[in-house]
């Protein structure tokens, strides 16, 4: 095997591809020219590979923006220069990204732009499983939803093709069972030479959208949809299987479901008794072909996981035909929320084409010892959320934001008590300050202040409010998987990227209440907390330490040492209790540590001096 | 060897075990093998020291996720967790599991019971048809890295015949897919793992 399959691997061939990496190994069949993106699960794995398997490369430009709406705006700056550009991100991401988004859709985009927006339904790792399928009709977007890696690689192919051939942002929507499956998927050629670059001609009663062109534009908008809908009567991924007797039921269905549909039917040995559409292009919908596929049957059960999108535009195809076929979809087992299943699917198909079968109850769970997700031992976060406490108490409003700190909220740490989004900790808890009258601490970690939290920094500086805001800055991406920020260290980013510095940033908003202290030094993040207690208006501390995976993994530090306990008492209690380090735990009866787990931080040796010590390793 | 024979597997384990480039270096000797394969991964918030669950699909399933009562073979990588994973099973199934335990946060704080390993093994064989415990940490030492106690799992489950590919294809993998610098470790623990079903 090539070492770089993505990369090198030649047409006929077929590799074992996650999902994400089939977008990658589709693009660069596309001749991609410019990705940009946002990490965030489950997108990160597209960006990560293109970064791994060579992103300073002659073939194309990877670029980590600092947020979503920046990496689309690049993007979209690519695509309108001639290039094909490539933007991914999660779900969430797509509202911060939907700015530009919505308005270069108007203007158009002659390179050709691709969105992949990686949806989360089943909250594996989001705050929401928003469906941003409702973007591509918001928007006027056509969109792909690919169901397996194979299909993943196909439809990235050819959302660049209708891009270009279009002049519109495409979307490319996926879920988490999609993004992260693996399957075999086979190869065609890359481009022997580099993608052909679309000449930018100067036009600027098309680009400039003062209200004038953007009225105009959205008529060409509009056109470009009826256009992209004659693709989508005519896509390959339009699927339709009619078993040779014809029957009378049918099923449509898009996304990720099409694989439940598909083992449900084999499950049951019903596939004979049911046609069924499967859509891969979802928008514009190919009303023909869904009519003729109405006039088929006299009941249509449509299947998808989250809003009735494709249900209600079927009922729309259904009732502009005058057509007395029976349609139905959402309800009974066929929720809004959440995943689907093969088991969901079979209840669901046995009620619609009256297939009598026993539903095993599913066995409950049992009440085991939990796992929870946790910081890790000899996490930073960890340490500052100790000094917090300890200084505030119950007393302070905790603001918190997206990271790997969320996990703050868990007891005995507990210091999160809301969350709207990426950046919010800042703008919301000053908010709240105003109303509430009362202390807030904003945690916010490094990546997430570049993000969003410096437009609410600004606006806190700016409109004088109350709030302390703590910056944890672990020197990377860690929650994602240490991608690249501005705040990583110059050593680390290498030549493609400027490092900036957080204090500066701060200092040149105006804060004049600044301090730092390093994370593992307890005393000095209890000082400077203790004194920002007693002030007022907006104050910073920046609190630093790498992330322990990043220090260990990446920058080959830590772990030189490790905690023992030294006494058997209240206060190592006391510090078992309240730092709750992963590394902790009872052998025989007795407080130990495990030196395994431990990084050797120190900070155990701060909250009971007498109860621990460090041993060197080794 | 039954190219067709469908086979649904649920692999769980703990974060940081390895049980996803588990599941991953079978899914391409499967592939290796000519069997139509799918895998289904969860990454992301989860691993954060929690529950890493994983699925392996043979012989022409599409769906990249398992539910209560699908799977026809589990792959434990840590003993409570195979435990917690039980409902998945159908009943009459089989279970591979390491029998290496590695507490979580509440039972090291003294918070929660650890079932012992008896316990375990006898509310597994209530489901189970066939129960197969390896001492999968040790014989990964044994063989020279802890990380190798899941090839010796791997290679037990090859060599048991209840997939459509034996053990010798398993090692033709290894060959094929690790770092060199890894393949002596793994082709000794695989021997152990070979050694349960000869």
């Amino acid at each position: 095997m090539s070492k770089n399959p993505l990369l090198e691997g030649k047409k006929g061939e077929r590799h074992l591809l996650l999902g994400n990496e089939a977008i990658v190994r589709g693009a660069l069949e596309a001749g991609v020219h410019v990705v940009t993106c946002y990490p965030g699960t489950p997108s990160s794995e597209v960006p990560d590979t293109f970064r791994r398997i060579g992103g300073t490369g002659d073939r194309y430009y990877l670029q980590y923006s600092v947020n979503e709406k920046v990496a689309m705006e690049v993007a979209c700056g690519a695509a309108l220069a001639g290039g094909k550009a490539l933007v991914t991100m999660k779900h969430v991401g797509l509202n911060v990204a939907a700015d530009p988004l919505f308005t270069t859709a108007y203007t158009g985009l002659p390179g050709g732009l691709v969105v992949l927006s990686a949806d989360d339904p089943g909250f594996h790792s989001s705050q929401n499983e928003q469906d941003n399928r409702n973007y591509a009709r918001a928007a006027s977007l056509p969109c792909f939803e690919p169901c397996s890696a194979q299909e993943a690689k196909e439809m990235t192919k050819e959302a660049f093709r209708v891009a270009r051939e279009l002049e519109q942002p495409v979307l490319l929507r996926t879920t988490t069972r999609v993004n992260h499956m693996r399957g075999a998927v086979s190869f065609d050629d890359l481009p022997a030479e580099k993608e052909k670059v679309i000449d930018f001609k100067r036009n600027p009663l098309r680009f400039v959208p003062v209200p004038a062109v953007a009225k105009v534009r959205h008529k060409a908008l509009e056109e470009n949809m009826a256009k992209a809908m004659a693709i989508a009567e005519k896509s390959p991924f339009t699927i339709e299987h009619v078993p040779a007797a014809n029957p009378k039921a049918g099923i449509i269905v898009s996304g990720v479901s099409r694989n439940y549909v598909s083992d449900a039917l084999e499950t049951l040995g019903a596939k004979e008794k049911v046609c069924v559409l499967e859509l891969g292009m979802t928008w514009p919908l190919p009303e023909g072909r869904i009519r003729s596929f109405l006039e088929k049957c006299d009941k249509v059960l449509v299947v998808e996981e989250n809003d009735p999108l494709l249900e209600n535009g079927v009922r729309v195809v259904c009732q502009k035909a005058g057509l007395a076929t029976a349609i139905s979809g959402k309800g009974g087992v066929l929720t809004i929320q959440g995943e689907y299943s093969t088991p969901l699917l079979i209840a669901a198909l046995q009620d619609f084409l009256g297939i009598k079968g026993e539903n095993a109850a599913p066995s409950c769970a049992e009440d085991l010892p939990k796992r929870p997700p946790n910081l890790c031992a000899g996490c930073s976060h960890r340490a500052v959320f100790y000094a917090a406490r300890q200084t505030f108490g119950d007393d302070a409003i905790y603001s918190s934001d997206i990271g790997c700190y969320t996990l703050g909220m868990l007891p005995p740490l507990q210091c999160a008590d809301f969350l709207f989004c990426m950046g919010s900790s800042i703008s919301g808890g000053s908010g709240f300050a105003m109303m509430a009258k009362r202390q807030v601490v904003a945690f916010i970690g490094d990546s997430t202040f570049f993000h969003s939290g410096m437009t609410g920094l600004a606006n806190a500086v700016f409109n004088r409010m109350n709030v302390i805001v703590v910056i944890l800055d672990n020197g990377t991406t860690a929650m994602t998987g240490h991608q690249p920020n501005p705040g990583m260290m110059q050593e680390q980013l290498g030549d493609l990227c400027q490092h900036l510095d957080i204090e500066s940033i701060v200092r040149g908003m105006g804060v004049t209440q600044v301090k730092k202290a390093k994370s593992f030094n307890l005393k000095s993040v209890m000082n400077a907390m203790q004194e920002f207690a007693k002030l007022d208006g907006v104050r910073v501390l920046i609190c630093e330490e790498p992330c322990a995976l990043y220090a260990r993994r990446a920058l080959h530090k830590g772990g030189e040492r490790y905690a023992t306990v030294s006494q058997q008492n209240e206060d190592t209690k006391r510090c078992f209790d309240t730092l709750a380090c992963p590394a902790f735990c009872l052998r025989d009866g007795a407080y130990a540590v495990d030196s395994e787990l431990c990084t050797g931080c120190g900070v155990c040796l701060q909250v009971a001096p007498k109860s621990f010590k460090l041993v060197q390793r080794g | 060897m039954d190219a067709t024979k469908k086979l649904r597997i649920y692999f769980t384990g703990v974060g940081g075990q390895g049980s996803l480039t588990a599941t991953a270096l079978l899914a391409r000797t499967a592939l290796h093998a000519g069997v139509d394969v799918v895998a289904g991964e969860v990454h992301g918030m989860a691993q954060r020291g929690g529950v890493v669950e994983s699925v392996l699909l043979l012989g022409g399933w599409r769906s990249p996720k398992l539910e209560p009562g699908e799977a026809d073979l589990m792959l434990g990588f840590e003993p409570l967790e195979t435990l917690r994973g039980l409902p998945y099973l159908r009943k009459g199934g089989q279970v591979f599991s390491s029998s290496d335990a590695m507490p979580p946060v509440s039972v090291s704080m003294g918070k929660a019971q650890y079932p012992s390993l008896d316990d375990i093994k006898a509310r597994v064989e209530k489901v189970a048809s066939q129960v197969h415990f390896l001492p999968c940490r040790e014989l990964g030492l044994k063989a020279g890295a802890m990380q190798a106690g899941n090839t010796v799992l791997l290679a037990a489950v090859c060599a048991s015949g209840v997939l459509p590919f034996g053990v010798d294809v398993f090692e033709e993998s290894l060959r094929l897919y690790l770092p060199a610098k890894l393949l002596d470790v793994n082709l000794r623990a695989l021997e152990y793992g070979r050694s349960f079903f000869e």
